[in-house]
């Protein structure tokens, strides 16, 4: 029982650091649907340096360079052009997943030397693995540094309100294009964990992670029309997300559940989502007119 | 007289349609010059934009959706879930293959109906919903898998084919018939689906009401459009047209699988956008659509066959040209360029 609740948090290690680098994006109010690919690529690379033994340091610089070009070029493009951030990184993620074919040339990466794949395995505390202590603490940094420092505030603001964030002097393309970087660099360096922890990358590792990732955020309360929710909610949306699909298995439901459920809680968060705010808004402007009426009514109201 | 044909042959050059028609005519260039006689045969090209009818169907309706100011990416998770439901209602039910179609149509409708219903009367952002939507329904498509006989990754396969004689009867007369010997099916259909989104779009009052809610929603419902209706038929549109592709593609490959045309997102997008639908809506073209969704066959056809590269690879040149696209329309709309070119020739005169 113990060990199923914390194999539950173990897996979930590629999601949440996807779900992080997201939240970001997702925070200032635009989208990014290329970080499967990021995510695949920077795998790809990771295992191909890991086939020849080659040290983590260079894995981490090479997929965090990789994480900031493909961050940069998706930033340029939806802050600076202004084309619709889910049509340019679809673009991108056709590109970066054609890129995969092109360096992996169609094969799948494996057989990597040294310890790589145990290290995917080490715990730390019992069954809690090396990696997921490691998420842990950049959830807790990332978390400090959007709700304590300025520039992390600016995030929020962008996304809430993008015209008022601007007229107050907020950089709003800067803070844009850094949050797409940071996404990258999550992606990316997601990357080198899927590699580690599943000893083996095929041409589609990825696919169709990134919407898993956005689902995680909008599970986390994440608002999609930005300026709503925290990086630690978006981590607990991966633990569910990839929690659902070993639950099922606990229960003794076959996993072809699995996309039919996490489906059918994103629509039902996202409907209850919009009806509640729609509620607040309603109620929000009620309680306006009554104070407006009861101060006409006083013969206090003057204009 | 004279004069009025020039000005209507410039407006029709300076028309995004013609650049999208100059971008066909290269590819047949490029791919023509490098392997002419692989290339240039009328049959393979057509069975080539065959294989990938799927795209061109759906994103004409996507474009529908896409004038509303919308977006659908759960159309290629309809068409597995539309060819799952008619394999499992035949085999396995046993009902008649029509009926089957039918009824797989019908649903593939409810299941737009259904995104399309928490889009307009929820005010939900239309690009989560369909989200949830490609999980759910993808999920569901699996499910029914499951209640057939037949292994999920195995796919049912032999549909009623021939009769007595040797020729393509029944259902997969859809997927195999070829006119004056030359033309498949699914073009024709494919040409009649066009003739249709065309008169629906452009010629009907429907059409008006789409492009209006698409410009400005609220001026649509003060005018006295139910907006909300028109926004929801425009995703039930897309269903069906995901069914009519999910039904042409299992009468092609003869076997109904529930994750069909799974890969066929970025293209459709890519097909509409390049069409010169503008995302934000309020502006598109069924025409364009439908040539830019032919560049994308052609392209699909021409690359592994003249340069070579692999069937998987082809994501790559298309996501360039869908970004290339997009980001070079960004720049010529934007006020600061346009002046800085105008700017330009003045000073050059």
């Amino acid at each position: 029982m113990y060990s199923n609740i914390i194999s539950c948090f173990n897996s979930s290690v590629v999601f949440t650091l996807l779900a992080i680098g997201i939240a970001f994006v997702i925070m200032t109010g635009e989208i990014d649907v290329s970080i499967g690919s990021t995510m695949g690529l920077a795998a790809a690379i990771a295992g191909t340096l890991a086939q020849q033994n080659s040290s983590w340091f260079l894995m981490i610089l090479y997929s965090v360079i990789l994480g900031i070009v493909v961050g940069i070029i998706n930033g340029f493009g939806v802050s600076v052009l202004g084309v619709p951030s889910l049509i340019f990184t679809l673009g991108t993620m056709g590109i970066i997943r054609g890129l995969v074919y092109v360096y992996s040339r169609g094969r799948t990466v494996e057989n990597f030397a040294g310890d790589f794949t145990n290290f995917g395995s080490r715990t730390l505390f019992g069954d809690i693995t090396f990696y997921y202590i490691i998420v842990v603490l950049i959830v807790i940094a990332a978390h400090l540094i959007l709700t304590r420092t300025r520039s992390g505030k600016y995030f929020i603001a962008v996304g809430d309100n993008c015209g008022g964030a601007n007229l107050i002097g907020i950089p709003v393309i800067r803070t844009k294009i850094i949050a797409y970087i940071m996404c990258g660099i999550f992606a990316a360096v997601s990357g080198v964990a899927f590699a580690s922890k599943y000893g083996q990358v095929n041409i589609v590792a990825g696919a169709g992670y990134e919407m898993s990732a956005i689902a995680a955020c909008v599970l986390g309360g994440i608002s999609l029309s930005g300026g709503l929710g925290s990086i630690a909610g978006a981590a607990i949306g991966a633990v569910i997300m990839s929690a659902i699909s070993r639950l099922l298995v606990f229960i003794g439901i076959s996993t072809d559940y699995d996309n039919a459920i996490k489906g059918i809680m994103l629509i039902t968060i996202i409907v209850a989502d919009s009806l509640i705010q729609r509620h607040s808004i309603e109620s929000a402007r009620r309680e306006r007119l009554a104070a407006r009426a009861s101060a006409v009514r006083k013969g206090g109201f003057e204009s | 007289m004279k004069s009025d044909y020039i000005k209507g042959l410039k407006k029709f050059i300076s028309k995004w349609e013609f650049v999208l028609f100059l971008i066909l005519v290269a590819e047949f260039i490029i791919f023509g010059g490098v392997n002419f006689e692989k290339f240039m045969r009328i049959e393979s090209i057509f069975s080539s934009i065959n294989n990938y009818i799927s795209i061109g169907i759906i994103s004409l309706f996507v474009t529908f959706v896409m004038i509303t100011g919308g977006i659908d990416i759960q159309a290629s998770s309809i068409v597995g879930l539309t060819s799952i439901i008619i394999g499992v209602l035949w085999s396995d039910v046993g009902l008649n293959i029509w009926l089957a179609v039918i009824l797989a149509i019908i649903t593939a409708g409810l299941c737009g109906t259904l995104s399309g219903f928490l889009i307009a009367y929820f005010n939900v952002q239309p690009m989560v919903v369909t989200l949830g939507g490609s999980f759910l329904y993808s999920g569901v498509a699996l499910l029914i898998s499951s209640l057939s006989k037949t292994p999920a990754y195995q796919g049912i396969s032999g549909f009623p084919a021939k009769n007595e004689f040797g020729d393509f009867v029944s259902f997969r007369a859809l997927g195999k018939t070829v006119l004056f010997n030359k033309v498949p099916i699914q073009l024709v259909i494919y040409a009649v689906l066009i003739i249709i989104c065309y008169l629906l779009l452009h010629k009907s009052k429907y059409g008006r009401k789409v492009f209006l809610v698409g410009v400005n929603q609220q001026a649509a419902e003060l005018s006295g459009i139910n907006s909300r209706k028109i926004i929801m038929s425009t995703y039930t549109l897309t269903g069906i047209g995901a069914a009519i592709a999910g039904v042409l593609l299992t009468a092609n490959v003869d076997s109904a699988k529930y994750n069909l045309g799974s890969t066929f997102t970025l293209s459709i997008i890519t097909a509409v956008v390049l069409g010169g639908t503008l995302s934000t809506g309020g502006k598109g073209n069924i025409i364009g659509t439908a040539v830019a969704a032919i560049i994308i066959c052609i392209m699909r056809y021409g690359l592994p066959l003249c340069f070579g590269i692999s069937i998987q690879n082809v994501d790559l040149p298309i996501g360039i040209m869908l970004v290339v696209v997009v980001a070079g329309r960004a720049i010529l709309s934007n006020s600061k360029v346009l002046a800085f070119l105008k700017h330009k020739n003045k000073t050059t005169r």
